[in-house]
């Protein structure tokens, strides 16, 4: 073999390394870290509490691989709270060569909230993350109410969905934030969603005075005083 | 003698440069194996190679083979039958999570190792588990057989689980019933459409959802 041979050889094998290393990276570019959560219902009121649940939380997925909880609840009733049945949360994630990702769904039916004030036939909360070569990126199709209706106003006719973050006023009560959406991540490396379904906010006035003629409080700040969730799902990939 | 020396160095990097290139591509996992009869009366399969999968997320089955979201080119992809089988079709809301990861018994045939796999009936107010650990159905003890193949998108490759047919807990109470599991993953590699994966559920006693596009989540072939 000559010098001029091995030159080229040289040149081959360094070019072959920079090729499978940068083949080696970005097949690797998919996420190192997934993460997953669902549950149906969540109640913190001065009325009565009950913890997530039934509570899905996906466990620690490394190398590659896969893994999925669920949990099932038949009914909850924390009295003039919250009445629901048919509760179930199923989270899932996996990291791939190529891809990562996670996807969270929970679910509510018969659902009665502050004696009537929400309700409807039954919340879906359904969300994925996903990341790879193409970037990092969550949503949450399949996020629905079936027959919704609010403060005895129908919001949803059938099964549909309502606009992220849509806010309605709960005079005397609070606010409810439906189809409330928290996104996460940078959207390059790492990317990651919870999704609210319904979300009662309890509010009172705090630091107010009380107008002598009309009874009325005047000024003060609304305080948070409890919350009540109806399904949420969460998925997230990261670095 | 550097240059002999330098030769030796040069051909393992090409190769292990290689390799790894070979090794990070994210190789289909595809068993050809020919197509077969009806399901439920179908002898296990043929090899398959080893293979995770996992994903979860929804369909909306309606039994209406022309609606945009009824998957006509996967269905058949495998040799399964044409839903509803057994009749009638499910419809309605369909939620589920899963996670299973292929294997081979001493024979050959493709089984899973382990999974677990959820689906809720949303009409049916019906929750349905199947639990596999070391090969073994947890609700009737007997392997799961399954069965991986390319489908009718380019790239797009499907498991089935359950062959002829598994045993899935059901709630509420407690019972068991014969089912299948079957899932498309149609993007893989590429950027992840929520609508291009499918899903079909067929049980005993409640119908088959037919093959069904996702409205929402994500299936996942990822790998051995």
């Amino acid at each position: 073999m000559n010098g001029k041979t091995m030159h080229w050889v040289n040149r081959l094998a360094v070019l072959g390394l920079v090729v499978g290393l940068v083949a080696g990276l970005a097949a690797a570019g998919s996420a190192q870290s997934v993460g997953g959560q669902a549950y149906s219902t969540y109640v913190n009121t001065p009325l009565g509490s009950s913890s997530q649940s039934p509570l899905a939380v996906l466990p620690a997925v490394s190398g590659t691989d896969g893994a999925e909880a669920d949990a099932e609840g038949s009914a909850l009733n924390v009295a003039g709270a919250l009445s629901s049945d048919f509760l179930n949360s199923v989270t899932s994630g996996e990291i791939g060569s190529a891809e990562a990702g996670a996807q969270s769904t929970s679910s509510a039916a018969s659902v009665n909230i502050l004696n009537g004030l929400i309700t409807a036939d039954e919340v879906v909360a359904n969300v994925m993350s996903s990341a790879g070569q193409s970037g990092a990126f969550s949503n949450a199709d399949g996020s629905t109410f079936t027959n919704l209706t609010v403060a005895g106003v129908p919001v949803t006719s059938g099964d549909a969905a309502v606009a992220p973050n849509t806010q309605q006023s709960l005079p005397g009560v609070g606010y409810v934030v439906l189809n409330e959406q928290i996104p996460t991540g940078d959207g390059v490396t790492s990317s990651g969603l919870t999704v609210n379904m319904i979300h009662v906010y309890l509010q009172s006035m705090t630091g107010g005075t009380v107008d002598p003629l009309t009874g009325q409080v005047i000024g003060g700040i609304p305080t948070t005083t409890g919350e009540i969730i109806v399904g949420s799902a969460t998925s997230s990939v990261g670095p | 003698m550097m240059r002999e020396h330098g030769t030796l160095i040069v051909w393992p990097s090409l190769l292990a440069a290689g390799l790894l290139a070979a090794a990070c591509t994210d190789q289909p996992n595809v068993n050809m194996a020919p197509k077969r009869p009806s399901f439920w009366f179908t002898p296990p399969p043929a090899q398959c190679v080893t293979g995770k999968w996992t994903g979860g997320g929804r369909i909306d089955p309606t039994g209406d083979r022309a609606a945009s979201n009824y998957d006509n080119v996967d269905e058949p992809a495998g040799g399964q039958p044409a839903a509803p089988n057994p009749p009638p079709y499910m419809t309605g809301k369909v939620t589920f999570g899963f996670n299973v990861f292929l294997g081979q018994d001493g024979n050959g045939n493709c089984i899973v190792t382990k999974g677990e796999i959820e689906v809720n009936g949303h009409a049916l107010k019906l929750a349905w588990h199947v639990s596999i650990h070391d090969g073994v159905d947890a609700y009737d003890g007997r392997p799961v057989y399954a069965n991986e193949f390319s489908d009718g998108h380019r790239g797009g490759v499907c498991v089935v689980v359950g062959i002829p047919d598994m045993t899935a807990r059901v709630n509420p109470g407690q019972g068991r019933e014969g089912v299948q599991f079957e899932v498309c993953d149609n993007d893989r590699g590429g950027r992840q459409n929520t609508r291009s994966d499918a899903m079909r559920w067929r049980t005993a006693g409640h119908g088959d959802t037919g093959m069904t596009y996702l409205t929402g989540g994500n299936i996942v072939e990822h790998g051995s």
